[in-house]
């Protein structure tokens, strides 16, 4: 035990990140829930009505950068939950890989399917 | 089993027991008024005097306490299949849970086993899992506790019997910290000088150097339980001992602070605050590993 | 030693009523954690319905033909389900916020001694703003 440690940081940047994009989140969250139920209702959503939001530039990047956050967020959260777990060796290779690639594979998607709303795609 | 009905857990919640005879500041502006300190003392006196009234009230004199003890004995054919043993103990005025084992030892049962050995609190070998929570054996009075008395050893460690546990593990979480005071340039021999603390320094880190390695909190941390090689949250202290104490070089504070920065050290703790409420010697362990984590953030972000 | 005895997860769920408020609030912030991840997968699948928008397509609703976005999304807000489901989501997403800004505060390391009272807190406003949003979230659709 006493001499497995490395000289960088590891879990560091990830913890440090973690609550950074928390505090974006905490407001950009709040926004996003507060703008489609109770300002247009959520069953009175329209394709018009989202293509009309997604061409502001500022919503446009805000959802991206929604998106990006919350992905990193919740990815790497779940994968802070299982190392506290005990997951190790190649398993925690592994699960951090997929995790990895889902969340490029969702904002990868997320993006595209905004740049659609926006009509820029 | 005896069904007299007394003092149901009024306090277990509340300060048990604290044995703070030494370091009591004569001078009280020393730390100005609401002092970490005087909070203490506060509390302790106003806890001693309430237990002295309910002590007053339903005084369980003359009563048996009914304890079940956890037994297990690996070369001991009987004694294989763990099991809870039943003992009834004449009821003495402040009596704790290691007085009611120690009674139950003597006098019924020979065979029960269990560390103990200061009996106030400093030796730190008798920290028992006592009715879904760990306590200090002798700190913990059993007309606090609600009846029967359940007294297990210590979770999440192997048994090895009755209620003692393998500690190997924990120790070697201390150790890996490098618990000892580190200094490159001790003074020359020649003009060997005291290594003096500044008072605010010693009051920083007062709280983190009672830690008596009775292992309680780590065996309260469900992260622990789940993650082996995490540090836990009484080796994170002790480094935060030594990272805060101020007679330590620079260079000493961000080696102590690498060691804590490991995936497997303050990044696991998840702040459910269960060791700082299980440890008998009151310390601020979510606090300590808290300000490490921002302290070794801090540390980095220098670098970038 | 020779031998000795793993109590496993003894105390770990079978005491949950022994369980301490920082301990509970670790526990939810978790499943709540998972709720939203989990969603947000969901909610990026439903809106790629506006690919096929965009490319023109239609699907039927209530009779008439829509685009594929909009007759997507009025097509799963007039399940009653889905609404009841928005409400469960809205309360795992407030009390993830409310505990989260909690946690926040216990890494800098302010109100410490009031942790317990914090999640308590956060958990009866989660209540509050819940009940008080489900008028919102019922407008307009029928059992
Ligand atoms: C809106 C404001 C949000 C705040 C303030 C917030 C805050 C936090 C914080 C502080 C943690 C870290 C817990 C820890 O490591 O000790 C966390 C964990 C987590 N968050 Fe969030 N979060 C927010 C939004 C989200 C969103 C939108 C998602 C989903 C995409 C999400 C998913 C998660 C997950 C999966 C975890 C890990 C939970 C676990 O420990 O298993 N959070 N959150
Ligand atoms: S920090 Fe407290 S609970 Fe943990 S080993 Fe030290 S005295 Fe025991
Ligand atoms: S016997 Fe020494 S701490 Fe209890």
């Amino acid at each position: 035990m006493a001499e497995r440690y490395s000289s960088f940081t590891p879990g560091g940047t990830g913890w440090l990140l973690q609550r950074i994009t928390a505090a974006f989140l905490v407001v950009v969250l709040a926004f996003h829930f507060f703008q489609l139920h109770f300002i247009t209702h959520a069953a009175d959503v329209t394709f018009a009505g989202t293509q009309a939001r997604m061409e502001h530039v500022g919503y446009f990047l805000t959802m991206v950068l929604f998106l990006v956050t919350a992905t990193f967020h919740g990815i790497n959260g779940v994968y802070n939950a299982l190392v506290n777990q005990g997951l190790d060796g190649i398993q925690k290779k592994v699960v951090l890989a997929v995790l990895t690639i889902a969340g490029l594979a969702l904002i990868a998607q997320g993006t595209y399917v905004a740049l659609v709303m926006a009509g820029w795609a | 089993m005896s069904t007299q009905q007394q003092e149901p857990d009024t306090d277990a919640e509340t300060e048990p027991e604290e044995p703070e005879s030494q370091e009591v500041p004569a001078d009280q502006e020393m730390s100005g008024l609401a002092s970490p300190q005087q909070q203490r003392l506060q509390r302790k006196h106003d806890g001693m005097a309430e237990r002295e009234r309910e002590a007053a009230e339903d005084d369980l004199e003359g009563d048996s306490v009914h304890i079940k003890v956890f037994r297990y004995d690996p070369e001991v054919e009987g004694k294989q299949e763990p099991r809870f043993d039943d003992f009834h103990v004449p009821f003495e005025r402040g009596m704790t849970v290691l007085d009611a084992v120690i009674y139950a030892r003597d006098e019924f049962d020979s065979s029960l086993t269990f560390r103990h050995s200061c009996r106030q609190a400093i030796c730190g070998s008798d920290a028992f899992f006592v009715n879904g929570r760990q306590r200090l054996g002798c700190k913990t009075q059993i007309s606090e506790l609600d009846q029967p008395v359940r007294i297990e050893p210590l979770p999440h460690q192997e048994v090895v019997k009755d209620l003692v546990v393998d500690m190997d593990h924990f120790y070697d979480q201390m150790h890996a910290v490098e618990p000892y005071f580190q200094d490159e340039d001790t003074p020359d021999s020649a003009d060997l000088e005291e290594q003096r603390q500044s008072p605010e320094n010693r009051e920083k880190i007062k709280m983190s150097s009672r830690c008596i390695w009775c292992g309680a909190c780590m065996s309260s941390c469900n992260i622990a339980a789940g993650d082996n090689e995490y540090l836990g949250p009484a080796a994170i202290n002790k480094a935060y001992k030594f990272a805060m104490d101020d007679r330590e070089s620079e260079e000493i504070k961000e080696h102590r602070l690498r060691i804590v920065e490991q995936e497997h050290g303050v990044w696991r703790c998840q702040t459910q605050f269960s060791c700082t409420e299980v440890c008998p010697k009151d310390i601020p362990l979510t606090e300590h590993i808290q300000e490490l984590k921002r302290e070794a953030v801090k540390k980095n972000l220098k670098f970038w | 030693m020779s031998q000795s005895y793993n109590r496993g997860l003894i105390e770990d769920f079978g005491r949950w009523k022994e369980f301490s408020a920082g301990m509970w609030a670790w526990i939810f912030h978790k499943f709540t954690g998972w709720m939203l991840i989990g969603y947000l997968f969901t909610h990026i699948a439903v809106l790629s319905s506006a690919i096929a928008a965009a490319d023109g397509q239609t699907i039927m609703l209530e009779g008439e033909a829509v685009n594929a976005y909009t007759g997507t999304i009025q097509g799963l807000e007039s399940l009653f389900i889905i609404r009841v489901l928005e409400v469960g989501l809205l309360a795992v997403a407030v009390f993830h916020i409310l505990n989260g800004l909690r946690l926040l505060m216990v890494d800098l390391g302010i109100g410490l001694e009031a942790q317990d009272k914090s999640f308590y807190a956060s958990l009866i406003l989660t209540g509050v703003i819940t009940v008080a949003s489900v008028p919102t979230f019922m407008q307009g659709v029928g059992l």
